[in-house]
Parts: C-alpha cells; structure tokens; sequence
C-alpha cells in the first residue's frame, strides 16, 4: 500500500533521511523505532506532504505523492496523527471532528461517524461543546486519534502516540489502535521511540538511526529483541557495558 | 451624564473604525501570519473607487453616485478584488517567506497602491459628498445630540462583527479558517484546503476594509491618499494592544484605543491637545510593559501543555 523508496530528506544543509525504503502492506501494522533525532517524524512528514523529499519517492497504492500538498494526500485517505496532537485547542471537540471531516460531503455518514466516536469515547460526547484545549493529554490523543478517523483514512500515521502520557493511557492507546484494524481494516504505520511497546502492537518492524533503516523484519522474527537493540544502539547487550566504559 | 453619554458615542465610533480595521489586519495575521501593512491602502483605494479617475482638483462621483446598495456592492467588490490581485501577485509567491520578509512585501504593496492612487488622482485631498444627510444630528435624549453617522458606524460595525462571529462558529468554512489559524499545518493534514481558506481571509479583510472606506468617507467627506495610513497604524497598534492573534483582541484593542483617544480629546488641556497621540502611544507602551501578551490571550498561547 505505502512504498518508500531511498527517500533523502534535507533540511537545508543537513541531512535527516539518507536513503531510506520501506513498504507497508494493506491491512498490517508497521512500526518505525529509533532514537531521537533518528529521523522518524522527518518520514512521517514526508509522507504526508508537509517535507518534500530531496530523493527518492513515496508511493500510495502505486502512484506517486511525494511532492503533493499535504491536503491532496489527505484527500487519497492518507493521515496523520502527529506528535504532540496538535490538537486545535481553540475549537470545541465537536469542531476538532469537524476539520476532520474537512474533505467529506456526505453530511449524514460524517454525523454517524461523529456519533460513533462519541460512543467509543464517551468522554469526547459529554464535553463535545468545550474547548478542546481543556482536554487532559491521554483525551487529546484519543480526540487526535479520533479526528483523524473522521477523514476516513486508509493508511493512519501516529507519531509517538505514547509521549507524555502514563502507562496505563498508552495502553488504553495501543488498545484502540490495533481495535481500529480489526474493526475497519485501517493500516497502521506507528512511530515510536520505546521498542518494546511497538514489538508487540505491530506484524512488522524497522529500526532507524541516523536516518539510515538499520533493520527491518517481521515482527514475530525480531521478538527475542536481540537484533533490534543492536540496530537501535549501534551494539548488543553483551558489549553494553564495554561500550559504556 | 448626557456628556458622559456624548463622550461614550464617539469614543464607540472612532472605536469601531479601529476594530474594523483591526480585525481585518487579525484575520490575515491568522491564517497567514501576516502583519498586512497594506490595509490602510486598502481602505484608501476603498475611498477613491467611488469616484472618477482624473487629476481634477474636483471630485466627479462615479459609484459613489449611484443608490446605496449597487454602490455598497461595487464597492466591496472592488475592494475584495485589489484583496485577492494582492494575495495573488505578492502573498502567495511570498508564503513560505519568513513573517519579516511577508511584512515587508506588505509595506511595498502598501506604497505601490498609494503611488498609483497619487499617479491616477493626484496628490491633492478632493472634498466628496457622499450620503452628507447622515451627519444630521440626532436628538438622544434631554441635551444630547449626536451625527446620525455616528450611530450608524457603530451599528454597522456590531453587524459585521456578528456575522463574523456567525460565520466563524455556524459555517463549515469559518471552522476550517479557525483551525488554520491555530494550526495550519495539522490543518492542512486534515484535508483543509490551505488556498481558499487564504482567499477567504483575504476576502473577508477586503469586506473590512471596504466598509471602512465607506463610513470614513462619509464621516469626514474627504479624500486624501494618506487617508488609510493612521486607520492602519492605530488598527495595528489595536491588534497589539489586544493581542496579536485574537480577533476578540483585535476589537478590543480597537475600542480601547478609540476610547481613550476620545477621553484625551476631551479632558486634555487644550495647548497640548494637538499631542494627543503622543498621550495614546504612551499608554499603548504602558500597557504592553504590563501585559506584552496583550489584552487578551490568544488561543495560541493559552495552549495547555
């Protein structure tokens, strides 16, 4: 479904992604791990539209995008959840949903989606007139999370959906995010910092650092976390602690 | 009290030309980021549309004679159209500039509409008549008499703040325009489409201005090619005071300013009454020693984190 190919990104003269390929297929949950600064938000931008590449091609279901304005992707079911929400503090819940339907003409199926999250969350249904910005953080990502689904995405992007929030909240995330693929076939491509976490949500993996793809894999091939701590760090657990010194 | 009144309706109406004006600096600040220092030529090209183009000393009325309602019309539509030629010819090209080199842009813009304003009219202020019943005086109540005028520029201005109030909270586009403001980019990943909701802004701003340019005109039935600049220098000073970024802010700002240029007006000594501005900048500065947020917080910075 998504292709990336040697995509290079550069801001100005430095250079955040330097060749990077990698494929998500229709249907699965594909997770990019990898420090900070590794170049994982860089990618998600790109794909959206919002960084155009210096190199290279991100394709969706075969035709080409990179370079397309990030609201021409969306239009193709292309989203993102970005870090940090990015809520619109300003607008109301109900607004925020709103801006999600942006693109869609089909007034009654908008509000039946509407009424759907509202169910799903119940939180955002009762406070639905309020300021969004009076949200607490785990109710911002799943509004975020949730406005995003009002475009009726294909292909979701959520970048580090687990950032500042507790762990029992990032549960409840990865709980409705791996739901979202069961019950609407909705491909997942989650960016994260924490290996861990996304090993276990997702059917496959890449590790990225110093915006070079270090591994990639099935996730199921990768579980014992071996080879990833090697690609995330640069060495293994057993020389850790030479490295160290 | 019947002079506290009188006070009170002129500081109101010299407000709402400040508001008006603010809010259509406040609109593109929003969307664009952008500190549009060509508004005040919008307004004065506003003004001049209403006559014929010559550089006679005299003023012949063109749409400035017709009926009100074509002329409000044409007016407004002229004023939308130099709105979007500057979208198009400067704005645009300019929008992945930094904010100083869209401000400079705006400045350029600014003069190059004053310049041709001078080259077609000439640089002379023309006296025109436009709608001159309106400044009869009004009888209020027991000693109160106000222009006609004056009332109508605070009504007309109440009007126009509730319908963009209405459009921003009631309509599909006035949302998208509120969230780009807030957040264009996330905005956009959304699906929002980033080129008409500029247009749009741009538009509204042109309505602002043209409005502005009418009841201006009216007021003091003068032309004059500077006429825009002071309405835009305290219309920004308005958006400032107010808090950059926020539309209540920017009428806020724009009453307050007018309120107390009028209190000045009235109470200073009269050999110093000439200052006036003086007295108004300064407490522009005290106030943002105070408070440099502004009046009012604009949704952006009262962002929870």
């Amino acid at each position: 479904m998504l292709e990336v190919q040697d995509l290079q990104v550069r801001y100005g003269r430095l250079t955040a992604l330097r060749g990077i390929s990698f494929t998500v297929a229709e249907g699965e949950v594909a997770c990019i791990v990898g420090p900070n600064g590794a170049g994982k938000s860089t990618t998600l931008n790109t794909v959206s539209g919002v960084l155009r590449p210096a190199e290279g091609e991100v394709r969706f279901d075969g035709q080409p995008i990179s370079g397309r304005s990030p609201e021409k992707i969306a239009a193709l079911g292309v989203t993102q959840v970005p870090e940090g929400r990015h809520i619109f503090t300003a607008l109301t819940i109900e607004e925020n949903l709103k801006v999600g339907a942006a693109l869609r003409r089909d007034r009654d199926e908008t509000r039946r989606d509407m009424e759907r999250i509202y169910d799903t969350f119940p939180i955002l249904g009762e406070r639905r007139g309020q300021p969004a910005g009076k949200l607490s953080g785990g109710e911002q990502q799943m509004l975020a999370i949730s406005r995003a689904l009002m475009t009726r995405p294909r292909l979701m992007t959520v970048d580090e959906p687990s950032l500042g929030l507790a762990p029992k909240i990032v549960d409840r995330v990865y709980e409705v995010l791996t739901d979202l693929r069961k019950s609407r076939g909705l491909t997942l491509l989650i960016v994260e910092q924490s290996s861990e976490r996304a090993l276990k949500a997702a059917d496959s993996l890449h590790v990225l650092r110093n915006g070079e793809i270090q591994l990639s894999g099935a996730a199921a091939d990768l579980a014992d976390g071996e080879a990833v701590h090697k690609a995330y760090f640069g060495f293994t657990k057993d020389h850790a602690g030479e490295v160290m010194i | 009290m019947a002079f506290a009144l009188q006070v009170l309706i002129d500081g109101l109406s010299l407000g709402s030309f400040y508001a008006l004006a603010a809010l259509g600096i406040g609109l593109l600040f929003g969307v664009l980021k952008l500190i549009n220092f060509a508004h005040g030529a919008f307004i004065t090209f506003g003004a001049y549309a209403l006559i014929v183009p010559s550089m006679d000393t005299t003023a012949t009325l063109a749409i400035g004679a017709l009926p009100a309602i074509p002329l409000i019309f044409l007016i407004v539509v002229l004023v939308v159209a130099m709105a979007l030629i500057s979208e198009f010819a400067v704005f645009r090209p300019l929008r992945n500039a930094s904010p100083a080199t869209l401000m400079v842009g705006s400045f350029a813009l600014g003069f190059v509409i004053q310049n041709l304003i001078i080259m077609i009219y000439g640089g002379r202020p023309k006296a025109v008549g436009l709608w001159s019943h309106l400044s009869e005086g009004v009888q209020l109540m027991e000693g109160v008499q106000v222009p006609g005028l004056q009332l109508i520029i605070i009504g007309v201005t109440l009007l126009l703040m509730i319908a963009l109030v209405l459009f921003l909270k009631r309509t599909r586009w006035g949302i998208h325009m509120r969230a780009a403001a807030e957040d264009f980019r996330m905005a956009r990943m959304l699906g929002v489409q980033a080129d008409l909701v500029i247009m749009l802004a741009v538009a509204l701003s042109g309505v602002l201005a043209a409005s502005v340019s009418l009841l201006f005109v009216v007021q003091t039935g003068i032309l004059d090619f500077r006429m825009g600049t002071p309405m835009m220098l305290f219309a920004f000073i308005a958006t400032v005071v107010g808090g950059m970024g926020s539309l209540v802010g920017a009428v806020v700002g724009g009453f307050a300013v007018g309120m107390l240029s009028i209190l000045l007006q009235t109470f200073l000594p009269s050999e110093i009454r000439a200052y006036r501005d003086v007295f108004v900048f300064l407490a522009v500065i005290i106030v943002l020693l105070v408070r440099p947020q502004g009046l009012v917080l604009s949704s952006a910075a009262k962002e929870r984190v």
